[in-house]
C-alpha cells in the first residue's frame, strides 16, 4: 500500500517538474515578443547573465564551500581573452570563448590547487589577491590591453562576430547560456560529484575516510566554474561593446556573484536563479528611484536590504520558498484527512 | 594477516603518543583495544588511517605498505573508519550521508541509493531516512557512522567507541550488529570503554598505555593480567 502511493507520487513527481520547467522555458522564450522596452529587455539580459554566473560561483562557493572572491578574474579572462583575439587577429568571439575557457581552466588550477589547504577567510583573501593581480596586470600592460582605456569591439553585426542589431539575439544567446549552466549544476547536484562535494564541505576528514579525493572534488568543482564563469566574460564583452580592467575584474563582481548565490541558497540549484531574479531588478529600481537623490543613497538602502534578508533568512530564499511549501502542503495533507475524517465519521 | 603493525611510534613534540606498538589482526577477528583515556588509542587509529604520519615504523595491510597513504587512498586499499567524534555530513539526510559512502562502489546514483537504503535497514536506521543527519539521536549518529564506513565495504573496519553514550539496549544491538558485520566479512578492530560490551565480542583484547601496548590476548586472560587491572581495570574484572 506504502510502496504503490510512493511509486505513484514519484510518478507523478516526475512530468509536474518537466511541465514546470518547460513552462518556464517557454515564458522565457516568448519574453522579448512581450517586452519590447529595451531598458526591460536589457534588464533581463542583465538578469539571465547573473544567473549563469552566480550558479557558476555557487558550484565552488556554495557546493564545495570555497568561498572564492576572485571569480572576477575568471569573467576577465574571458573578456580580455576573446576581445584581444577578436581586435588582433580578427578571431571569432565564438572561438576566441574556447580559448578564454581554456585559460580561465588553467588560471582556476593555479589557484585552486594552491589554495585549497587554506580554509574559510584564508581562501577568499587568496582569491582575492588572484582577481586583483590580474586587475593590475591588465591595467599595467599597455601593450596588450591599452591599460586603463579599455578597449572597445567595433560593431559588426554578425553571428560570427556574436553581435547583433537589436537585443533579442543577445537576449536568446544569454538564455541558452543560464539554461546550460543551471542545467550543468542541476546535473552535478544529483551525481556522485554532487553528493561528494556537500560532503566534504561538511566534513572534509570525515569525506576523506569514505574514499573521497577532496582535493580533487574541490579542483573539478573550481574548473567548471571558472569556465562557466569565463564564458559570461566573453558575452559582457560583446554585448557591452566595450571592456576595461575596472569593470571586468572588478572585485565587486566576485562580490556580486557571491551576494546573489547566499541571498538565494548557497549550495543550491535553483538559489542562483532566485538570487538574480530578486537582487538585479532591485539595484536597477534603487538606482532608478533614488539615484538622483542623493549619491550613493540607492547603495545604502540596497546594502540594509542585503543586510535583513541575509539576517532573516539566513538559509537563503530558495531553502525559506521550500520549507513554506512544504509546511502548506503538509497542512493541506491534514485538512484534507480530517475532513475526510469527519466524512466517513457521519 | 590481515592488518600487521610493525614498531610503530608517534611523537608530539616531546610526547610520546604511541610508543613502539606492534600487533597484527587476523581475517575474520573482532579485535578489541582497550586502555585508559589519554593512551593513545585514537592516535593509533589516526596513524593506521593515514590521518598521521608515524614518526617510526610501519603499517602494512594485505602484506603493502599503507602508512604514509592518505586517508582517502587508505580507503581505497579496504579500510574503514567511525570517528569517535561523531562526524555526521549535518545538512544532508540519512539516506544522502549513507550514499556519500555506497558511491564508493557505485557512481550510479540509483544504485548508490539502493545499496544505501540495505545498509540503513540493516542498521535499524531506514525510519529516519529522510531526517537531516544533524537531527538524529546520539545513538542514531553513531549509527550512522558504521552506515557510511558500511558502505564503501571495507575488509577491515576501525570502530572508535561506537557504543559510547548508548544505553544497555542500544549497546545489546549494536553489538549484535558487530556480529553480524564480521559474519559477512568485515574484519572488525574497536576501541571500547564499556568493558562488559567489549570483553563479549572480541575474541582477542589489546591493552594499551601510556602509548605502549601492555598487553594482549584473549578477553578472560587479559581481565585477570595484573598490569591490565593497576593500568586501567582498578579491580579485578569479573566476567559473568
Amino acid at each position: 500500500m506504502m510502496r504503490e502511493r510512493e511509486a505513484g507520487e514519484r510518478r507523478a513527481a516526475v512530468p509536474a517538474g518537466y511541465f514546470v520547467a518547460f513552462g518556464i522555458i517557454g515564458v522565457l522564450v516568448l519574453l522579448p515578443h512581450v517586452i519590447t522596452t529595451p531598458y526591460y529587455l536589457h534588464l533581463l539580459i542583465l538578469v539571465l547573465l547573473y544567473v549563469a554566473l552566480s550558479s557558476a560561483w555557487n558550484l565552488a562557493g556554495g557546493f564545495a564551500g570555497q568561498l572564492s572572491l576572485g571569480h572576477a578574474g575568471f569573467f576577465g579572462i574571458g573578456a580580455y581573452a576573446s576581445t584581444l583575439l577578436f581586435l588582433n587577429f580578427g578571431l571569432s568571439p565564438w572561438i576566441g570563448m574556447v580559448v578564454g575557457v581554456l585559460l580561465a581552466v588553467v588560471a582556476g588550477a593555479a589557484i585552486g590547487y594552491p589554495c585549497f589547504r587554506l580554509r574559510g577567510p584564508f581562501f577568499a583573501l587568496a582569491t582575492l589577491a588572484f582577481g586583483e593581480v590580474l586587475r593590475v596586470i591588465a591595467i599595467s600592460w599597455r601593450d596588450l590591453t591599452q591599460g586603463s582605456n579599455g578597449l572597445s569591439i567595433p560593431f559588426k553585426p554578425g553571428f560570427a562576430n556574436m553581435m547583433w542589431q537589436g537585443k533579442e539575439m543577445f537576449f536568446y544567446v544569454v538564455l541558452v547560456y543560464a539554461l546550460v549552466a543551471v542545467g550543468i549544476v542541476w546535473k552535478i547536484e544529483r551525481s556522485r560529484l554532487g553528493y561528494y562535494l556537500i560532503a566534504l564541505k561538511e566534513d572534509d576528514s570525515a569525506a576523506r575516510m569514505l574514499g573521497i579525493d577532496t582535493t580533487r572534488c574541490k579542483l573539478y568543482a573550481m574548473l567548471i566554474s571558472a569556465a562557466l564563469t569565463a564564458v559570461g566574460g566573453v558575452f559582457y564583452a560583446q554585448y557591452v561593446g566595450f571592456i576595461e580592467p575596472y569593470s571586468v575584474f572588478d572585485v565587486n563582481q566576485s562580490i556580486q556573484f557571491a551576494l546573489i548565490s547566499i541571498i538565494g541558497g548557497l549550495g543550491t540549484v535553483f538559489g542562483p536563479v532566485l538570487g538574480a531574479f530578486i537582487m538585479i531588478p532591485l539595484s536597477e529600481m534603487l538606482r532608478a528611484a533614488f539615484g538622483g537623490a542623493a549619491r550613493g543613497f540607492h547603495l545604502v538602502l540596497y546594502g540594509i536590504i542585503l543586510m535583513a534578508v541575509v539576517m532573516l533568512l539566513p538559509q537563503g530564499v530558495s531553502q525559506e520558498l521550500k520549507d513554506r511549501y512544504k509546511r502548506w502542503s503538509r497542512a493541506r495533507q491534514s485538512a484534507i484527512s480530517r475532513r475526510k475524517g469527519q466524512a466517513d465519521a457521519t | 594477516m590481515l592488518l600487521e603493525v610493525k614498531e610503530l611510534t608517534r611523537t608530539f613534540g616531546g610526547l610520546v603518543a604511541v610508543r613502539d606498538v606492534s600487533f597484527g589482526i587476523e581475517s575474520g577477528e573482532i579485535v578489541g583495544l582497550i586502555g585508559p583515556n589519554g593512551a593513545g588509542k585514537t592516535t593509533l587509529f589516526n596513524l593506521v588511517t593515514g590521518f598521521l604520519p608515524p614518526t617510526r615504523g610501519d603499517v602494512q595491510f594485505e602484506g603493502r605498505r599503507i602508512s604514509g597513504l592518505l586517508p582517502n587512498r587508505v580507503c581505497h586499499r579496504g579500510i574503514g573508519r567511525t570517528f569517535q567524534m561523531v562526524k555526521p555530513f549535518g545538512n544532508m539526510t540519512t539516506l544522502r550521508n549513507a550514499m556519500v559512502g555506497t558511491f564508493f562502489r557505485d557512481p550510479d546514483p540509483r544504485r548508490a541509493k539502493r545499496a544505501a537504503e540495505e545498509i540503513l535497514e540493516f542498521l535499524g536506521l531506514a525510519r529516519c531516512r529522510e531526517a537531516l543527519a544533524k537531527n538524529l539521536t546520539i545513538a542514531d549518529r553513531k549509527r550512522l557512522e558504521v552506515a557510511r564506513a558500511l558502505g564503501t565495504q571495507p575488509k577491515l573496519l576501525l570502530l572508535d567507541e561506537t557504543m559510547a553514550g548508548l544505553n544497555p539496549t542500544e549497546v545489546a544491538d549494536m553489538l549484535g550488529l558487530l556480529r553480524e558485520i564480521r559474519t559477512r566479512g568485515t574484519t572488525l578492530f574497536v576501541i571500547e570503554h564499556i568493558m562488559a560490551a567489549i570483553m563479549a565480542i572480541s575474541d582477542r583484547i589489546l591493552v594499551l598505555h601510556n602509548g605502549g601496548l601492555i598487553t594482549q590476548g584473549p578477553p578472560r586472560q587479559v581481565a585477570n593480567d595484573q598490569a591490565v587491572i593497576d593500568a586501567y581495570l582498578g579491580e579485578r574484572y569479573l566476567i559473568a
